[in-house]
């Protein structure tokens, strides 16, 4: 029987560019509530751990399973590997938000209009509602006064709130965030965190790649480290931050402390 | 030439075995091709001629001067050829009394007033490209040219000049290719030009794909040897733009 | 009032068709540009291979032979495909091409090989991560094409666009060659019978540039509706 109270599960997952191996076997399970956080340098393959998640990348090989309901894949005349049944995956994403590193937010649609779209074309939510229950969202971030504003006329941390509104008018089961700090100034990066830790104390279920260590450390529950594609380590923040086994732990932390 | 012969002998075999193709209908098509390139390639020089000077009037500061030219190119630009070529064939024809005149030695030869209407609508087109490529000359090409002390005449003949028409090669280019497949209008007016030659031996025969099929492979030919030859002539002249390597 | 020697009528209706037609066949022209400029994008060989052969014969062809030839090809090519059917399937079909059809049809694929070059490097100039985010919420890739990129792409194809309409709406002129009683048919079969050449050409011309006039009004307006959230100026387009 499939366990379905585990919002998210993966297990061995690969994938190659090109013949190149990104991800050679990564495995994840989180239960409602985690604070999952990805570190690792740059191009240990994080992004695109979480881009498989949701399958904007197709995993060569792996299990991915939400709810319970395992995602089936089959193998083209190609030989690439293709979900089997699309509305699928356009289900299960419609249950996992993402909230990328350059916000994404679409530059021809107010503020309310981006956070209305998803849940107005994809859940087929009356327009009435989804634009109130924008409102309420926005008001979350802080962004009340900005609703009708173009992207363009916000700064980089208010379309970075904005975006995680947007997420989180799908009511996702899981957020994916993509380095979701990093294309900020640092004084922006704040109120960004600050959101996300509020989320997270709600209990929402999150996977975070970042580059903030404090926040790695006191918001999320588990931390796991990649290194070439592979898990190196992982555990407790407080145990792996204060005390890595790993010689590259210790060396991808020591510049910082 | 024993070897020539038996390579052609299907050739003229499959000659004599159909009514389309023969050597009748080849002398038709090339006499089409001659109305054609003749057509195209007196209106594209006396266009040029034209454009030159029509393309610096159109840049001038003096608005009557300016005005005029924008017009001439507005109405050209503006309106179909085809009813360019309708008002140079019927605007003189009609003319009463001017068919016991010197004048229809000319006018009764449908091919002048076609080359009067292509002539004028390849001037439009072409002084605006000019005046495009005028109107970007480089800042520091004038500014040096005023530092040696250059007229303005000297420096429009020398500097300005130069450097536009080697800018305005590619835009002229597909002007070029325009007038080869605008001419076709030309049968119209009872010119046989290729495409008027494609549509006597559609009629003739009742074979559309044997008729147009073949002239649109020529033309096709056409096309992409002048586009070949712009393309060479770019390289040739605006070398010196690409960055060195 | 101007006497037309009784033409005013049959001019105005032949300058309602030539607008019917130039409309209709922008629409078939948009599609196919859209078309072909997916194909050219596309990664299969095939597709974009076919897509590159079109553009490159309409490039190499003049309008009026494309139009000769499908005027009067198209229905003989038509009665052979319509008979082998009949023969190998039993199935019987009329399928009749008047000069409208081979206008609309002509036209719509000759500027469907421009519009694929505009439309090409409008699809470029969309920010894939854009896309992404849609995707990424669950949008079925309609939703996708319709909600985000049709409206970025816009931005960036309107300028080619609406450079491409109106060289189409001179080429309508061509359909009074195959018989169409477009508003220079109607002028010229006016210049014959009375021998007033300027009379009904320069009218004609003229309505010519007042399409060009509105059509140019309403492209700024579009460009205005595109570039919504661009900038406050709305100069931002081109870049
Ligand atoms: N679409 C792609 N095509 C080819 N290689 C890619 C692609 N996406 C990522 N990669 C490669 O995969 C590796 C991991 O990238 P990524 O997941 O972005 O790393 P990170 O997010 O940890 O910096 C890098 O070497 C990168 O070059
Ligand atoms: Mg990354």
């Amino acid at each position: 029987m499939a366990d379905t109270s585990i919002p998210l599960e993966i297990n061995h997952l690969h994938k190659s560019f090109n013949g190149n191996p990104v991800l050679n076997g990564l495995s994840l399970k989180a239960q409602k509530g985690d604070v999952i956080t990805l570190i690792g340098a740059s191009g240990s393959g994080k992004s695109t751990f979480l881009r498989c998640m949701n399958l904007l990348e197709m995993p060569d090989q792996g299990e991915l399973i939400v709810h319970g309901e395992a995602i089936g894949f089959k193998v083209d005349r190609k030989g690439q590997r293709q979900p089997e049944d699309w509305k699928q995956v356009e289900r299960i994403r419609a249950r996992l938000s993402m909230v990328f590193q350059n916000f994404n937010l679409w530059p021809h649609m107010t503020l309310i209009e981006n956070v209305m779209a998803a849940p107005v074309h994809v859940l087929k939510m009356p327009k009435a509602q989804a634009r109130e229950k924008g409102m309420a969202l926005l008001k979350r971030v802080g962004l009340s006064e900005r609703a009708s504003y173009f992207p363009t006329q916000m700064s980089g941390g208010q379309q970075q709130r904005g975006a995680i509104a947007r997420a989180l008018a799908m009511d996702p089961e899981v957020m994916l965030f993509d380095e979701p700090t990093s294309a900020l100034d640092p004084e922006l990066v704040g109120d960004v965190l600050h959101v996300m830790h509020e989320l997270a104390d709600e209990g929402r279920t999150m996977i975070v790649v970042t580059h903030e260590m404090d926040f790695a450390r006191d918001v999320s529950n588990h931390v796991m480290f990649l290194h070439q594609g592979l898990i190196e380590e992982q555990g407790a923040p407080g145990d792996i931050l204060t005390s890595p086994r790993s010689e590259r732990l210790q060396q991808f932390l020591a510049p910082r402390y | 030439m024993e070897q020539l012969s038996t390579l052609w002998q299907p050739v003229l075999s499959w000659m004599n075995g159909n009514d389309i193709f023969t050597p009748n209908t080849f002398e038709m098509y090339w006499s089409g091709l001659v109305n054609t390139v003749h057509l195209v390639f007196v209106s594209l020089v006396i266009g040029l001629i034209i454009a030159v000077p029509l393309a610096i009037a159109r840049g001038s500061s003096n608005l009557w001067i300016r005005k005029p030219v924008w017009f001439f190119t507005y109405l050209f630009r503006g309106t179909p050829l085809l009813i360019q070529l309708y008002l140079a064939y019927y605007g003189f024809a009609f003319i009463p009394g001017i068919q016991d005149t010197w004048l229809w030695f000319f006018l009764e030869d449908p091919i002048y007033p076609a080359l009067l209407a292509f002539t004028l609508n390849t001037a439009a087109y072409t002084t605006e490209i000019f005046h495009g490529a005028i109107q970007s000359t480089p800042r520091g090409e004038i500014e040096a040219a005023r530092a040696y002390g250059m007229n303005r005449f000297t420096m429009l003949r020398r500097i300005v000049l130069p450097s536009a028409f080697r800018r305005a090669l590619p835009a002229y280019g597909n002007e070029v290719i325009f007038m080869l497949h605008a001419s076709a209008i030309a049968f119209v007016v009872s010119i046989t030009d290729l495409t008027g030659a494609a549509y006597y031996i559609y009629a003739r025969f009742y074979a559309p794909f044997a008729a147009f099929l073949f002239v649109a492979v020529l033309y096709m030919a056409l096309s992409f040897s002048i586009q070949g030859l712009f393309k060479y002539l770019e390289k040739r002249l605006l070398g010196h733009l690409k960055p060195q390597s | 009032m101007l006497d037309l020697h009784g033409y005013g009528p049959r001019l105005l209706e032949g300058s309602l068709l030539t607008l019917e037609l130039a409309l209709l066949s922008l629409l078939l022209a948009v599609l196919l540009g859209l078309l072909s400029a997916s194909a050219k994008l596309s990664s299969s060989r095939i597709l974009r291979g076919i897509a590159h052969v079109y553009t490159l014969v309409i490039r190499g062809v003049p309008d009026l032979v494309l139009m000769l030839l499908l005027f009067y090809g198209g229905q003989i090519g038509i009665n052979m495909a319509t008979d082998w059917i009949y023969s190998e399937f039993d199935v019987d079909i009329f399928i009749n091409i008047n000069a409208f059809v081979a206008g609309v049809v002509t036209i719509g694929i000759i500027f469907g090989a421009y519009m694929s070059e505009t439309f090409r490097g409008a699809f470029l100039a969309v920010d894939e991560g854009l896309l992404e985010a849609g995707r990424a919420y669950g949008m079925r890739p309609w939703a996708v094409f319709r909600h985000i990129r049709f409206p970025l792409m816009m931005r960036h194809a309107l300028p080619g666009l609406g450079n491409n309409w109106m060289v189409l709406l001179k080429t309508t002129a061509l359909v009074s060659i195959i018989g169409l009683s477009d508003m220079v048919k109607v002028a010229a079969e006016a210049t014959k019978a009375t021998h007033e050449p300027f009379l009904f050409m320069i009218p004609v011309a003229l309505g010519y540039l007042l399409i060009a006039s509105v059509s140019e009004w309403c492209f700024m307006k579009l460009r205005q509706r595109f570039d919504i959230g661009f900038s406050s100026g709305g100069s931002s387009w081109n870049n």
